[in-house]
């Protein structure tokens, strides 16, 4: 049943670059969530290794404002995802929690004219990409539905920051969700596993052991559970000194 | 029922509830008590990621067999209608003719069981997931194991979020995504283990969770460290 919801939300992902006329980014993925959830805005921060986070998309000004608010603040929704690599959902920045939680940031949001605000981690494992924010002007919960699509779009935006970051983003629309959104979607322990495997047979850390799995898997046509499965099962060893952007 | 074992149980539980808690590690104990008090072969339990899926956060066993019926039940099995419905689904005969749920009972069979229970981990009117027990030998469970059983799988909800009045639905979304990232770092972990060291996923499993009781800390914390720490030694040298 999953797979076909994954596919369903990268396709809207897909429609959006093509009819933007180019390759899919995360900035397509920002624009499909404040579509598919009704909010205000949404921004993309990123964390690549030691360098400290940026701002990579906001899709209006009150998100660009939020996003500086936290980093400057040094706290907020998106600032506890990355300490705890779970979403924080503060549906309502009228309450005592938030303003317990966040005395400084939640009262200038407010002012920004966030009702709530949302914060999935770009993350997979011990693997950390960013975060996803998402605000609305009206306090109020997320609907399950919609938590759901939100989650699968985060898990999007991580891929294509894992991939960016080393240098295999392929971007055309339809083969991400022909490729690998919907093994990507069912989560199987191999994937997990497998990019472990391969931090010790390449040498190299798990966020690009993950894009080198996955470029493999791009490169042979080949599902990437199967793949990993094959990894897993000790039948497949990837070489030490094949660079990412190798592969037919 | 082993009396002492089963006060032990709860014992165990409590204690691990009123610290500073790993919930995987916590989750496992509940499934490793479970097979011994309940006479199961093997027991999970999965929670329903709002993703649209059931995966796995426990397993008495990190045989991949397990982990695959599991994983199966995406699509069938006593453990999605469970979940659908938030009542307990049995299966007492997997080996017969006219299976509800034909590929699962395949597959169950394969694996080495013939009976399956599942009960629902239930949050008011929300199921957040189920405790699954599975049984080599053909069969009902005993009323009496399943009234211990959902009194485990209601244990197993009220650890999982940390504390019994979860008055946010956010809460409980974001407790669970905690807790399936957990699963994905100690997989990784897992794999990162196996290959330097050549061994099983089992095994590897094992290593981790040795470690980090031996040591007093959590088992994510563990994980986490290992995967992205640069060295591929275990465990870690002494500082």
């Amino acid at each position: 049943m999953t797979g076909s919801r994954a596919a369903a939300v990268w396709g809207r992902v897909a429609t959006h670059a093509a009819e933007h006329g180019r390759g899919v980014s995360v900035a397509d993925v920002c624009a499909v969530a404040v579509s598919s959830a009704q909010l205000g805005g949404a921004w993309l921060v990123a964390a690549r290794g030691a360098d400290p986070d940026f701002v990579m998309c906001v899709t209006d000004l009150v998100s660009e404002q939020l996003a500086e608010l936290q980093l400057t603040t040094g706290e907020g929704p998106c600032h506890d995802v990355l300490a705890s690599a779970a979403p924080v959902l503060a549906a309502d920045l009228e309450d005592a929690e938030s303003i317990r939680r966040w005395p400084g940031f939640t009262p200038a949001a407010r002012k920004l004219g966030a009702g709530a605000v949302f914060a999935f981690p770009l993350t997979v494992g011990a693997i950390r990409a960013g975060v996803l924010g998402l605000y609305r002007d009206s306090p109020g919960p997320l609907p399950g539905g919609q938590l759901g699509d939100l989650l699968i779009l985060a898990d999007a935006a991580t891929v294509m920051l894992l991939s960016s970051a080393y240098g295999n983003g392929e971007t055309d629309g339809q083969a991400w969700v022909d490729g690998q959104a919907r093994d990507l979607a069912l989560h199987r322990a191999e994937i997990d596993q497998a990019t472990g495997m391969l931090t010790v047979q390449l040498g190299v850390p798990a966020a690009e052991a993950f894009a080198r799995l996955r470029a493999y898997a791009y490169s042979q046509d080949r599902r990437l559970a199967d793949v990993a499965g094959d990894i897993v099962a000790r039948r497949l060893r990837l070489p030490r000194d094949q660079h990412p952007r190798g592969g037919p | 029922m082993d009396t002492d074992l089963l006060s032990d149980t709860f014992i165990d539980l409590a204690d691990t509830m009123v610290a500073d808690f790993d919930v995987i590690e916590f989750l496992h104990l509940l499934t490793d008590r479970s097979v011994r008090l309940l006479a199961a072969s093997a027991a999970g339990v999965v929670l329903a990621d709002p993703r649209g899926e059931l995966r796995v956060a426990a397993a008495s066993s990190e045989e991949a067999g397990l982990v695959e019926l599991f994983q199966l039940q995406n699509d069938q099995g006593p453990c999605l209608d469970c979940f659908r419905t938030g009542r307990p689904i049995s299966a007492a005969d997997l080996t017969g003719p006219d299976q509800r749920w034909p590929r699962f009972a395949q597959a169950a069979t394969q694996a080495g069981f013939r009976t399956v229970e599942a009960l629902p981990m239930r949050l008011r009117d929300q199921v957040i997931g189920a405790l699954n027990l599975f049984r080599a030998e053909l069969g009902p469970f005993e009323t009496a194991d399943l009234r211990i059983a959902q009194a485990l799988a209601d244990v197993a909800t009220i650890g999982l979020l940390h504390e019994r009045n979860v008055r946010r639905s956010e809460t409980v979304a974001e407790q669970l995504q905690a807790a399936l990232n957990s699963r994905v770092m100690i997989e990784q972990a897992k794999g990162k283990l196996a290959e330097r060291y050549g061994i099983d996923m089992d095994r590897a499993f094992r290593m981790l969770r040795e470690y980090a009781r031996n040591t007093n800390q959590h088992l994510t914390d563990v994980a986490r460290d290992f995967v992205t720490g640069g060295s591929a030694e275990f465990p870690p040298s002494a500082r």
